[in-house]
């Protein structure tokens, strides 16, 4: 059983910035997902685990191996595509993605044909792939990201952020790949963007300013704040009166007019209706109660 | 606006590190400039703070550091890309004027503070123990006010323009350095120039502009005036500053705030086209397929490979590099301008010369390329951000290093490669067809390249030290410099000099001889070493997003792996067996001397025996000497017997005998032939004194038997060849034991000799010195002798020495050859083996006396064939004349025999001339153009056979002007007969040119003619000038004349005058015997040319 286990987990930056702060998490085989705001610490997380960076305590294993002492063996089954990343401008896609299988270590030439021309094929790079990644657009390198990160049928997949610059289609594609993957792996998947986390994992985690503020199967968790949510169009100078009396999760618009929704185990204020309870409610009644 | 941005400029580079480290930098190496760029130049009497060397220094410093004004000039534009902020600026309501003047003006005020080092450190350098005050003069701060405004500004306008304007219209640093080195090349362009004027006007540095200027000025002007900021040092100002303007309006014109844009969109155009493929989902079936992830010895080897030959095919993909090669083969093409010259004549294209002349014009390409490549490659993942791709993947960093390594030294061969190509091209042209491959490969894959490679590890250690690539570049150069300096300071120790000394140059007779293995040993040291500090840099490398110092340095117990730890063990155990075997060959087997000790050495031999000087020593009047020579082995065993004989009035107690100070060279045993006592107290000097139980009385004999050895194990580091060679012996006979006192061994070096308390010494003892008087040369110890001297030597070559051939023989597998003089002989003479052919020929005199022919031999290496025709000439028509003229000739074999070019000189013997490979074998002589310097040379070194065969002039003041004047004037008479009038008056005009230029460098004040000492530019160029003169004036048979009478009474054996005055000839007497034959009119011009500076 694949299982990677993360305990006690801290690390603090520079200038007494805490980006993990004792965070725990057992994440075994397919999607799980990693939700947060930005600068809550998702990336910090992600880069310790692909062993890009040390943490200050605690320790991870992954089936038992230690990834902070072993990260050479954690590498080969590794596939990591960060946050932001760059490429060589002057190099074509297919040389670079034959560049990084050699870099993994594939170095059975046939194998390593097959894979990247495999790879191409599906992150649909193949028409493109003697053009010099200098003239990709956003979403053409975020898929070359996806295919080096792929390429030596890792165990472990980490990718940070990876819609990012990504159409609606291209997304669709990408998760396609990974749930496909996930059959097999442990894929971590860390997003600011709950529909992602909603769409694809069956395990997740709310981080935010390092710690992990709830985990649990997305479907559950909607249950646990199932009808305690309340929705209600307001006047914008009223705002702040209701966030004085109410946990507010959230203000949005609606046609133009400020909604706002709170959450109580009580019944709902006068004017409050019943609101549809997704993730994302989850995620920032979290939040909420991380601030508080 | 544009003042906004100019402060915004000003303000961002102040925060800069780059900034304070460059001018720090700068100011650094300036404390040193004027030493560092005068290093080995001969200055003379100027002062070394006067106006023209700051303006010298200045300029070149400048020039050298460009390279900081390209990375200060290059960024402003390029910076906007970097951070990525180039589409916020260029959508800001700013007028391109204001940007660009902003920009510009900001970095180029910032430019200036950084090169104001440059006289900051001078100024402090002025200050510095070792200038002594005799040499400078007062401090004057508006000296270096107005050589840094009038000399350094113009230039750093004009370089700022150009680099400005190329980065912002490329926006790629690389094409930015490749600027500097257009500008070197410009430089290097001008230097092929013929025409002074043109040459002065287009230097960019304005360095041979300030020779121009001053090169009418004498001594006192050089020391006072500034540089007039007018003529050439104006026009050359102007040139240059107009370009620059020129170069900023072309910049204006071309950029446009949408450029970047634009420049972006033409190079992305194709891939944009297939950019909207259709996507199709069928893709999505794909299954991938299973891969194997391996780690073993083989696949981080094939790693290894194929990632080298990635880095290297993406440098090759730079334009800039490709710059860089073009330029490399061009630059031969049209720089080639001294290839070995001599006397304004230039050799043969042979490949070795080619060679050397590639390797000293490219080396600066080299150091581009290893600065900047070594940084570019060093960040090439992080500066695209593709470090964490990378990272995450499971290489180990030493194999990533590995494969930039490899991939810089691939573009390194690249460029070796177009070098050697361009190099056989430039042979083509020349109609030179002997390619000698194995030299071009020996010069660049042995030489350059190993040295390359060990600076590049250091690069890299550097980069992944200090973890900045702009601060790894100025470190990795500022290491550079410091192990130079310190390489010319004297620390030449191959385990301490970085990277190892260079191999001695090439010589087609001698090849790289006994050098080659020292050398590769030393080299193999250094890349082991060079191997450590890589696997260094890669475990502090930093990995990931740890890469401050603290995480770095925690991390390398993790990054070490088991099998890089192997490695460095074996590695480590490699380096530390070469360096003990190195340390074993050159200071166990060897003794290696530093600077210091040696000079402790000599003074301490002054002090202690200087008393013995003039003690009455005996004279050899026949030496008989057997000699077994191993040129394979480079060692010999010698077998002596001097007859020697009391010449004094006094008996003689004892006999002082010196060893030749060298390690290799043995004094195995004396012995005499009466009973002596011997005295070791001097050993340290191997300096022995043998007391004679009884004195020898004068006129009587006695007889010294020695053995003496020579043997040559493990590793020679002086630079010197020495004389034992595998092909190309050429021993003189003061190797072998010598009598008394030898002052050649005292310190020479004013500075040196003060420092030990050594009185002053002069190169030649007064005039009217009448110990010296006696002498004809420094420890001579005979009066005339005979010689009879067996040489056996390998079995492919032949030995040869003075005297008549007269018996020849083979013993086993090796060659003897007995020579004996027929008559006396000074005691001079010299031992030559090698490989020779032989040209023989035969000269006969004209005069109808019923002499027997003189037998003519030029012994000369197979290939060296080119002048053989010439020298014969000069023989023969030397002979005719001087027989004629002179006095009869006084052997019955004239010969030349070469050696090979480590010194380039000839040297006449008795009836043998050693003459170098370098200096007329090889001359590639156009009868049209040039003027027949082989002819005159060898002209030169048989006049030598009476000017110092037959009369030897007293070993003081004016010694030179008899022997080599005389000998000058002599050739001269010669060639005239030979050659047009026109090609005389060329040689004169050389001769002209040489003595304007070296009187300018020579460090103390001119003296007369007739008291020269050992100054060169008197006796040969200033002499010729004035014999020439003298016989215009007076005639050539009237000068003959007075020639003849001159050696027929001095003459060493036969001289009446001498032997009654008993005392060598000087140069008053000489000077006696002109006024003799010149008209009483006449008598006082004369008397000035001969014995006044000036007139």
């Amino acid at each position: 059983m694949d299982k990677l286990i993360i305990s006690n987990l801290s690390k603090t930056y520079k200038y007494g910035v805490k980006a993990l702060d004792n965070v725990n998490l057992e994440i075994g085989k397919g999607m799980f997902g990693l939700l947060g705001p930005n600068g809550a610490g998702k990336s910090s997380l992600m880069r310790t685990i692909a062993t890009l960076q040390e943490a200050d305590e605690g320790s991870i294993t992954l089936n038992g191996l230690d990834v902070i002492a072993h990260k050479m063996e954690v590498r080969k089954i590794l596939g990591y595509l960060p946050q932001q990343f760059g490429l060589f401008p002057k190099i074509s896609a297919i040389d670079l993605l034959d560049h990084f299988a050699i870099l993994k270590g594939i170095t059975n030439k046939i194998e390593r044909k097959e894979m990247v021309s495999a790879l191409l094929e599906k992150t649909n790079l193949y028409a493109v792939r003697k053009q010099n990644l200098g003239g990709f657009s956003g979403g053409m390198k975020q898929r070359f990201g996806i295919a080096q990160a792929l390429l030596s049928n890792p165990k472990l997949v980490i990718v940070d952020e990876p819609t990012a610059g990504l159409d609606p289609k291209e997304r669709n594609q990408f998760y396609y790949l990974l749930s496909e993957i996930g059959e097999d792996a442990i894929i971590i998947l860390s997003t600011h963007i709950v529909d992602d986390v909603k769409e694809l994992c069956t395990k997740m985690a709310i981080i935010n300013q390092g710690k992990v503020i709830l985990q649990g199967e997305p479907l559950k968790l909607i249950d646990q704040v199932k009808g305690k949510v309340y929705q209600k169009l307001v006047h914008k100078s009223e705002i702040a009166e209701y966030r004085k009396v109410h946990h507010v999760i959230n203000e949005q618009h609606y046609l133009g007019q400020p909604l706002i929704q709170i959450i109580t185990s009580l019944d709902p204020p006068d004017g409050f209706t019943p609101s549809q309870v997704g993730l994302e409610e989850v995620y920032f009644s979290q939040l909420i109660q991380a601030h508080k | 606006m544009w003042y906004e941005i100019f402060k915004f400029e000003i303000k961002y580079r102040f925060r800069r590190p780059e900034t304070y480290l460059f001018f720090v930098f700068l100011m650094a190496f300036s404390i040193f400039g004027v030493d560092f760029i005068f290093q080995g130049v001969e200055t003379g009497l100027m002062k070394m703070n006067a106006p023209i060397v700051l303006g010298k220094t200045m300029g070149a410093i400048t020039g050298i550091f460009m390279i900081l004004a390209s990375m200060i000039m290059g960024m402003p534009m390029i910076r906007d890309d970097q951070y990525q902020i180039t589409p916020l600026i260029y959508t800001c309501p700013i007028k391109k004027k204001d940007l660009l003047l902003g920009r510009f003006l900001g970095s180029f005020l910032i430019l200036l503070l950084i090169f104001s080092g440059i006289p900051l450190g001078m100024m402090i350098g002025e200050f510095l123990p070792w200038h002594l005050e005799s040499e400078m003069l007062p401090f004057q701060f508006s000296t270096y006010l107005y050589t840094f405004s009038s000399i350094v500004l113009p230039t750093l306008f004009f370089g700022a323009a150009v680099f400005f304007v190329t980065g912002t219209l490329s926006r790629n640093l690389l094409v930015v350095y490749t600027q500097g080195i257009f500008i070197f090349v410009v430089f290097l362009l001008t230097k092929s120039i013929t025409n002074e004027y043109a040459q002065a006007i287009l230097d960019p540095f304005s360095l041979t502009t300030i020779t121009n200027l001053t090169k009418e000025w004498e001594i006192a002007q050089r020391n006072v005036s500034l540089l007039p900021f007018s003529g050439v040092l104006l026009v050359n100002k102007l040139f240059w500053v107009f370009v620059g303007v020129f170069v900023m309006i072309f910049g204006y014109f071309r950029f446009s705030v949408t450029t970047f844009t634009n420049a972006k969109k033409t190079s992305s155009k194709r891939s944009r086209k297939v950019n909207v493929a259709k996507q199709s989902t069928r893709n999505l079936d794909v299954i991938l397929p299973q891969v194997t992830v391996d780690d073993g010895w083989n696949a981080k080897w094939k790693q290894f490979i194929s990632m080298s030959i990635f880095y290297g095919k993406s440098l090759m993909k730079e334009t800039s590099f490709w710059a860089i090669v073009i330029c490399g083969a061009i630059i031969i093409l049209i720089n080639s301008i001294s290839l070995g010259t001599v006397y304004g004549v230039d050799s043969y294209p042979t490949t070795y010369f080619i060679v050397e002349e590639l390797q000293e014009l490219s080396m600066y390409f080299f150091i581009i390329i290893l600065l900047f490549y070594s940084g570019e490659l060093f960040w090439k993942e992080k500066s695209v951000r593709m470090h964490f791709l990378r990272d995450a993947n499971p290489i180990s960093s030493l194999i990533i290093l590995c494969s930039k390594m490899a991939g810089l030294v691939g573009v390194y061969i690249v460029l070796i490669l177009s070098l050697m190509f361009s190099g056989i091209l430039f042979q083509i042209t020349k109609g030179y067809y002997h390619f000698d491959l194995p030299v071009y490969f020996g010069g660049f894959f042995i030489e350059i390249l190993p040295l390359l490679l060990i600076y590049t590890f250091v690069a890299f250690f550097i980069q992944s030290l200090v973890n900045n690539k702009f601060l790894g570049i100025i470190l990795t150069l500022f290491f550079i410099i410091v192990m130079v300096v310190l390489e010319v300071m004297g620390y030449d120790h191959i385990l301490f000099n970085f990277g190892g000394g260079g191999l001695k140059s090439y010589s087609e007779m001698n090849g790289y001889g006994h050098f080659m293995t020292t050398y590769l040993w030393t080299k193999a040291y250094w890349i082991s070493f060079g191997m450590l500090l890589l696997i260094g840099a890669s475990l502090i490398a930093g990995r990931g997003a740890d890469i401050g110092w603290i995480n770095r340095f925690k991390q390398v117990g993790s990054v070490f792996s088991k099998k890089a730890k192997t490695l460095t063990i074996i590695i480590f155990l490699i380096f530390v067996s070469i360096g003990s075997f190195n340390f074993y060959q050159a200071n166990i087997l060897n003794e290696h001397w530093t600077s210091k000790q040696e000079n402790d050495y000599r003074a301490s031999y002054e002090k202690e025996l200087k008393q013995f000087e003039y003690l009455p020593q005996p004279k050899i009047s026949d030496a008989k000497m057997y000699m077994d020579l191993f040129p394979e082995e480079r060692a010999y065993v010698l077998k002596g017997s001097y007859m020697m004989i009391n010449e004094e009035d006094e008996p003689i107690k004892e006999i002082h005998v010196q060893k030749m100070l060298e390690s290799g060279v043995a004094l195995d045993s004396i012995h005499f032939s009466a009973e002596t006592l011997i005295d070791s107290q001097y050993h340290k000097y191997a300096y022995y004194i043998f007391s004679l139980e009884t004195p020898l009385e004068p006129g009587d004999s006695i007889v010294m038997k020695f053995d003496q050895s020579y043997t040559s194990q493990g590793f020679n580091i002086t630079s010197s060849a020495g004389s034992v060679l595998n092909n190309g012996t050429f021993i003189r006979n003061n190797e072998f034991p010598t009598l008394g006192y030898q002052d050649k061994i005292e310190l020479k070096d004013e500075t040196d000799r003060k420092t030990y308390g050594l009185a002053p010494k002069e190169s030649k003892a007064e005039i009217d010195d009448h110990q010296e008087l006696q002498r004809s040369r420094s420890g001579s110890d005979s009066k005339g002798m005979t010689l009879d001297f067996t040489i056996g030597t390998s079995a492919y070559q032949t030995a040869i020495t003075s005297g008549e051939l007269v018996k020849q023989w083979k013993e086993g597998a090796r060659n003897y050859f007995q020579y004996r003089s027929k008559q006396p002989i000074i005691d001079f003479y010299a031992v030559s083996s090698g490989n020779y052919e032989l040209l023989q020929d035969s000269w006969s005199s004209s005069d109808g006396e019923t002499t027997s022919p003189v037998l003519l031999e030029i012994y000369h290496h197979p290939r060296h064939d080119y002048n053989l025709d010439r020298m014969m000439a000069g023989m023969k028509a030397s002979l005719d004349y001087y027989s004629v003229h002179f006095a009869p000739y006084q052997y019955q074999q004239l010969r030349i025999v070469e050696f090979p070019r480590y010194e380039s000189f000839a040297q006449s013997f008795p009836n043998t001339i050693p003459f170098s490979e370098s200096i007329g074998f090889m001359l590639d002589i156009d009868d049209e153009e040039d003027v027949d310097m082989t002819f005159f040379v060898t002209a030169h070194e048989v006049a030598h056979q009476w000017w110092g065969m037959q009369l030897e002039s007293a070993n003081v003041k004016g010694r030179n002007f008899i022997l080599e004047t005389l000998s000058q004037y002599a050739a001269l008479m010669v060639f005239r007969k030979q050659y047009a009038q026109e090609k005389v008056d060329q040689l004169l005009e050389l001769q002209r040119e040489l003595y304007d230029k070296k009187r300018k460098q020579a460090s103390e004040a001119e003296v007369p003619l007739n008291l020269v000492g050992n100054e060169e530019y008197i006796y040969y160029n200033k002499g010729i000038l004035a014999m020439f003169e003298l016989q215009e004036m007076i005639g050539e048979d009237r000068v003959n004349c007075a020639l003849k009478a001159f050696i027929h009474d001095w003459n060493s054996e036969s001289g009446e005058v001498k032997w009654e005055k008993m005392r060598y000839a000087t140069s008053a007497d000489l000077i006696d015997y002109i006024l003799d034959e010149t008209p009483e009119k006449d008598r006082n011009e004369v008397l000035n040319l001969l014995t006044k500076v000036k007139r």
